[in-house]
């Protein structure tokens, strides 16, 4: 087992910049997403550390060996794709089995023996002989997993492995994976634009945008603190407010002026922000409640959706969209909400660049 | 057992003996010697001649020459390899009995003379003694495209049958090539179907629209030596006229000589231009001979003689010459004449009876002269293909 | 790991590379550098540069038509050249092409449909077959044309029986069209069964469910993914219809000549200045259209299908249950009448060559095929035995499959991304359909059986081994555009997969992409074996002096004075061996189609 590395890789393809320096560390045995939106680079990523892109700067190491002008057959990486590709022309037991004509069985068992273990890990027991066409996605996805972690690989790369697949059978494959995925303490890639898959199963997430790593964390620390207005935004659900420090103050907290309304925000260290300072900071939806006296406004309900426990809220405040969960469904058009200070997260100061229209956009 | 071989021996040497003689002495004496004589010789036993010096002129000519070594002989394909008949595997044979230590190879490259020509302008060594089956539009091709220097060199004097080849034969004004048999091209029709048009102009009128199928003058030998033949009979100022009158009246005008033939005895028209040798042919195969008929134009008929001649850069000269002496001996000029269907170049060759009966001979033999074509035949034939193709 | 896997290891992984410079080194050597040096005469005169006999041509009314005042920059000739010879040689030459074209493909695309589509007795059979026409030396084509199609052949019996008439069909235009027809519209049904064969049902079942009738999912869905295919079948086509000649020579007459024709005696003639002109400007049409067909080829391969074709239906169903709507019997009527035309055009004048082998002066005879026997117990050294014959084709046709299936391989792969210098390659590629045959033949005799003198030695390609390079050359093309469309579909992830676990390049490829796309690659063996059966214009050449020659070349060689018998028996066996042998390597290869 192994760590990985990837030390500042860039990559383009013609015009179209995929990776601009992304640096990453996974430790040995863990499990490591890579999550955002389609085009951000985390396929590009997992595949620069399969071998099958060609890096045009950067290196990519696998704990002490780095990988230049080693190819993807000599990396012991297991890969299993979003479209399971199984190989058609073969049956269940011959695709898994593949890997070990190439390696060899680890742990010396008999290839059936290692297949039928493979197999019977991934809850398919006896399915040596069945043809792929035969099974469902699911039972794809798990003889893709199967034939990946046959030969024993140092790393195992996940491409959106749950995207084709429902949602009840994507919550239990994933389970299962994280199941197989500790029981072999297999260091991990995962990759896929499912926030809530990433903050489920990860020990650690990295969220990218646009070719660059956002930000690195564990689950909790990047839902809880992101660090920048667009991880604030993709991972789960969150009202993100613009608008700038309207005093001094001393010690903890700030008042902020959002519009013509202002806030009382916590979440700042003791000489943090000067007065006119932009900020940047969200309020999840769960702590921005009905009826709250503090930093509390008044905003037109737009939508209401029933969630099983619990009810979502739309609302529209002075031209921006505010999201909140609600008990109860609300009776009125109008809703009063507020939030208390030590629940509001500043994600920055001072970085107006960063920070334009705040909530506006639809 | 013995005995009757020896006496074997002794016949066939005397015959080839004199056979050799008399040869020598005709060639000393006159060149216009009548075929009556060959015939005469041939009826009198040319098989049980044949048949003899197959076992017997081993020692005899050993003792007499002394030639070995390996002769490259280049020719057409056909030459040694039709299915029909062809007479390059009897001449092999013969001329190795007479020299036992002579092997005598053939290359028959699928270029034909053009391949030597372009090993030549290559610069790269022949690989061959000599070539069979030199014509006049070769020589002007080689001529044309190697200026000064040779491809062949003159090869008559040290012949001792040269006397016997016919005059108008002789095609190459430096004697390089020695002619060794000729053709005269022809029309073939099938008398069931037409009637002999007897003249030029008659293929142009309307009895004869759609009747006949020539060959392209640009890819078959036959189709330039009918083309030719028509420059010579309306003159090169008239031809192009009288070729649009034969496309008006719908000639057919097919890439090969094989082409050509098949669609004829498929019906397709009734009349070829082929060779006036056709109905040795439909005898052998005992065709009806009605639609076997040979038609020639105004009384005439195009020769085309073909000849041998010694690439210069062999330095095989003996056995060269030996070889062409072998080849217009008469009894090779009969077996060449009767296994290639032509007519021989001597006036001496062993002829059997149905070469006799069946080849037919123009009244008036026609053909162009080397320093005739030299210059022209290219612009009469690229004139030609221009308006063939051009005004379709 | 031992030394030796280590070795095998290391050679496994520069597999495809070393393929790729094997590749290019057997076309550097067997084609670019032969034809080039026959190129060069276009603009080389004696040593020096000169472009007036190209100028000459490119202004020549009597081969580029209207165009040839074009190139010369004088406008003013146009109206008159226009109406004197509007198309001129080049342009009459496109112009029966594009009918050759269009009649190979209407002949070509039912046989297709039938094939992918129906389940009947000796469908696969009647497959391997469609190959047949493909390997026919032009002569016997010739003959049996003439001989079915000719003023006394059974068609013209029949229609002056019906009391139509007899027609004169030969030496007409539509002869060389109908001729081309049965020489490359089975080349269309070929490469079509294959993409039909490889099609995703589940597509054509979508657009049902959406609303479509049949006939509209069969023309937005299944069109689409068969058109690829048929392009590439008329592209074909097309390249050699335009560069076709002995059948023009044999039955369209001289005035119906083509620019190879016109090629063709000018070589005999030795004039290669104006050959070479032309040949260059036959090769810039071919390859200018094979890149613009790449161009939108690189277009469609991008969505990638899996094959999952529907079952095929039966065309004589056992239970009259669903054979009862009307439709499905005009279909079958349809079929019916289709397979009519097919029989009189290729089976008519195939049936002829064989019926013209046995059949003498007076009669029935088996007189040729005893000279074959004859000639094969008797024949001299330095004559054509039909044994040896029959031996260099299989073994030349079988050696021919085993380096222009790699060759052919590994250019796809090599070209598969399809960008812009890839569809270059690719169109580069295909060069060896592009070029003038004669030329090639010219070019191989100047620059490889004459040799080149290195370091004081003559160096001389020829023999077997030139033999089956050159045939190589000349079939790898077809494994190109068989399997080169069909190995873009494949899904990328399929071949990283098995990369990641262990394979190299070169084994992905042969474990999962080519196992994928077997119909093509069958597809393409089948034709690089028939293109080496039937090789004829450098094999005679490579031949040259040696006992290399093959069936077609036998054939040729046996055309006796007077007499086709022998040709056309020796023809008949070239046929019955070729097709003994689709059929066997269609029973084998097709154990390996999935």
């Amino acid at each position: 087992m192994t760590g990985l590395r990837l030390k500042d890789v860039s990559k383009s393809f013609g015009e179209v910049t995929a990776l601009r320096g992304v640096s990453l560390d996974v430790a040995d045995g863990e499990f490591f997403t890579l999550v955002g939106p389609s085009g951000c680079g985390k396929t590009t990523t997992l595949r620069a550390i399969a071998g099958f892109e060609s890096l045009d700067s950067g290196e990519v190491w696998f704990g002490e060996r780095e990988m230049a002008g080693v190819a993807p057959e000599d990396r012991d990486v297991g890969v299993v794709f979003q479209n399971y590709a199984l190989f058609a022309h073969m049956t269940v037991g011959e695709n898994v089995a593949y890997g070990l004509r190439f390696r060899d069985t680890p742990g010396g068992q008999s290839k059936d023996a290692r297949v039928a273990e493979l197999l019977d890990l991934v809850d398919l027991a006896g399915f040596e002989d069945r043809d792929p066409d035969a099974l469902s996605g699911g039972q794809r996805q798990r003889v893709a997993l199967a034939r990946a972690l046959a030969p024993g690989p140092d790393v195992l790369l996940l491409d959106e492995p749950m995207s084709a697949l429902d949602a009840r059978l994507r919550k239990t494959l994933r389970k299962q994976v994280k199941r197989i995925q500790s029981e072999l303490g297999i260091t991990t890639v995962y990759v896929t634009h499912d926030q809530e898959e990433a903050l489920a199963v990860s020990d650690r997430v990295a969220v990218m945008n646009d070719g660059g790593v956002e930000q690195v964390g564990r689950p909790e620390a990047v839902y809880r603190r992101p660090e920048t207005r667009f991880v604030a935004e993709f991972l789960g659900e969150n009202n993100v407010f613009a608008g700038e420090v309207a005093e001094r103050g001393g010690g903890a907290g700030r008042t902020v002026r959002v519009g013509g309304q202002s806030f009382r925000v916590a979440d700042f260290d003791a000489a943090d922000a000067a007065r006119g300072s932009h900020v940047t900071f969200c309020v999840r939806p769960e702590k921005l409640v009905a009826g709250g006296r503090e930093n509390a406004v008044e905003a037109a309900v737009e939508a209401v959706e029933f969630l099983g426990e619990s009810f979502r809220a739309h609302l529209d405040w002075e031209g921006r969209e505010l999201v909140v969960r609600l008990s109860e469904r609300p009776e009125d058009d109008r809703l009063r909400v507020g939030f208390a200070p030590e629940d509001a997260h500043v994600v920055s100061v001072g970085d107006r660049a960063r920070e334009p229209e705040a909530v506006e956009e639809p | 057992m013995e005995r009757r071989t020896f006496l074997k021996h002794g016949t066939a040497a005397t015959l080839v003996g004199l056979a050799g003689c008399t040869g020598g002495d005709e060639q000393g004496t006159t060149t216009g010697s009548d075929t009556t004589t060959a015939d005469e010789t041939t009826t009198e036993g040319s098989e049980t001649t044949t048949e003899a010096t197959d076992e017997t002129t081993t020692d005899e000519t050993t003792t007499e020459q002394d030639l070995s070594g390996t002769l490259t002989v280049a020719t057409y394909s056909s030459f040694v390899d039709a299915p029909s008949s062809s007479p390059g595997p009897w001449l092999k044979e013969a001329f190795e009995e007479r020299h036992p230590d002579v092997t005598v190879e053939w290359a028959t490259p699928d270029n034909e003379m053009n391949y030597y020509l372009q090993r030549a302008q290559q610069g790269v060594d022949i690989e061959a003694d000599m070539f069979v089956g030199v014509n006049v539009d070769h020589l002007i091709r080689i001529d044309d495209e190697l200026g000064d220097r040779q491809l062949f060199e003159p090869g008559a004097s040290p012949l001792d049958n040269y006397g016997h080849v016919k005059e108008d034969l002789k095609f190459d004004p430096q004697q390089r090539a020695i002619p060794y048999d000729t053709g005269y091209i022809s029309l073939v029709y099938d008398g069931n179907e037409a009637d002999d048009p007897e003249t030029f102009d008659a293929l142009t009128t309307d009895e004869y629209a759609g009747d006949l199928i020539v060959q392209n003058a640009r890819t078959a030998a036959t189709g330039r030596a009918f083309l030719l033949w028509t420059i010579h009979n309306q003159g090169e100022e008239n031809y192009l006229d009288y070729w649009e009158q034969l496309v008006d009246n719908d000639v057919t005008i097919l890439g090969s000589w094989d082409d050509a033939y098949t669609a004829w005895e498929n019906g397709e028209a009734p009349m070829v231009v082929s060779y006036s040798t056709d109905q040795v042919y439909a005898n052998r195969y005992d065709q009806d001979l009605s639609k076997h008929q040979v038609g020639f134009l105004d009384g005439e008929g195009y020769a085309n003689p073909e000849g041998m001649a010694k690439f210069a850069d062999s330095d095989n000269d003996d056995l060269v010459a030996a070889f062409m002496d072998f080849v217009l001996s008469a009894e090779a000029q009969g077996e060449i004449a009767v296994r290639n269907v032509q007519f021989p170049a001597t006036d001496w060759a062993d002829l059997p009876a149905e070469f006799e009966e069946y080849a037919q001979v123009p009244d008036q033999p026609v053909t162009f002269t080397y320093e005739e074509l030299k210059g022209n035949v290219d612009e009469w034939v690229d004139q030609w293909a221009r308006q063939i193709v051009g005004g379709s | 790991m031992t030394r030796g896997e280590g070795l095998a290891r290391w050679f496994e992984r520069r597999a495809i590379a070393v393929l790729g410079v094997a590749t290019a080194l057997v076309l550097a050597v067997l084609f670019y550098y032969p034809v080039l040096t026959v190129f060069a005469d276009a603009v080389r005169l004696g040593g020096a540069w000169n472009f007036e006999v190209a100028r000459e041509v490119l202004t020549d009314p009597f081969y580029f038509g209207v165009f040839a005042p074009l190139f010369d920059g004088d406008l003013t000739a146009v109206s008159e050249i226009a109406a004197d010879q509007p198309l001129g040689l080049v342009g009459f030459t496109a112009y029966q092409a594009l009918l050759s074209t269009i009649a190979s493909v209407a002949l070509g695309l039912p046989g297709a449909y039938v094939l992918a589509r129906y389940e009947f007795p000796g469908r696969r059979t009647i497959r391997s077959l469609t190959i047949l026409p493909f390997v026919l030396p032009s002569i016997m084509v010739a003959i049996g044309f003439y001989a079915f199609f000719g003023a006394n052949g059974p068609v013209n019996d029949l229609l002056a029986a019906l009391g139509v008439g007899r027609l004169s069909m030969l030496g007409t235009l539509e002869a060389i069209v109908v001729a081309h027809a049965f020489y490359n519209a089975p080349l269309v049904t070929r490469v079509t069964t294959a993409a039909w064969e490889s099609v995703d049902a589940r597509m054509v079942e979508t657009a049902r469910s959406l609303g479509a009738n049949p006939w509209r999912a069969f023309r937005d869905v299944l069109v689409p993914q068969l058109l690829p295919a048929v392009l590439t079948g008329a592209l074909l086509t097309f390249v050699f219809t335009f560069m076709s000649f002995p059948i023009v020579l044999a039955l369209g007459g001289f005035q119906l000549a083509t620019v190879e024709v016109w090629v063709f005696s000018l070589v005999q003639q030795l004039d290669y200045a104006e050959a070479a002109t032309l040949a260059v400007v036959e090769t810039v049409v071919s390859l200018a259209l094979t890149y613009a067909y790449l161009t939108y080829e690189s277009r469609q391969s991008a969505n990638s299908r899996a094959a999952n074709p529907p079952p095929r239906k039966r065309f004589f169903p056992s239970v009259s249950a669903d054979a009862g709507s009307l439709i499905a019997g005009l279909e079958r009527a349809a079929i019916l009448a289709y397979a009519t035309v097919a029989a009189v055009v290729f089976v008519g004048p195939i049936a002829s060559m064989v019926v013209e082998s046995v059949t003498g002066p007076n009669g029935l005879t088996l007189q040729y095929y005893r000279f074959l026997v004859q000639r094969q117990v008797e024949g001299a050294s330095f004559q054509t035995l039909p044994g040896v014959a029959v031996r260099n084709s299989l073994l030349f046709g079988a050696a021919t499959l085993l380096v222009a299936l790699p060759m052919g391989v590994t250019v796809s792969v090599l070209t598969a991304r399809g960008g812009r210098w890839e569809r270059l390659a690719d169109t580069a590629a295909m060069a060896p359909l592009a070029v003038s045959g004669v030329v090639v033949g010219l070019g191989m005799l100047r620059g490889l059986v004459f040799g080149v003198e290195l370091f004081g030695h003559r160096v001389q390609v020829d023999g077997p081994v030139a033999i089956v390079a050159a045939h190589a050359v000349a079939a790898y093309p077809f494994v190109v555009r068989n399997v080169s469309p069909l190995l873009g579909g494949v899904d990328r992830s399929v071949v990283e997969s098995a990369r990641a676990l262990g394979a190299t390049r070169v084994r992905a490829l042969l474990d999962v992409e080519l196992p994928l796309v077997a119909a093509g690659v069958a597809a393409g063996a089948a034709f690089a074996f028939a293109i080496s059966i039937g090789e004829f214009d450098s094999t005679v050449i490579l031949a040259t002096g040696s006992s290399s020659y093959t069936m077609p070349v036998a054939v040729e060689r046996y055309i006796g004075n007077r007499t086709l018998g022998p040709a056309t028996a020796m023809g008949t066996v070239l046929l019955a061996v070729t097709s003994l042998s689709f059929v066997v390597i269609d029973r084998l290869g097709g154990r390996w189609e999935v």
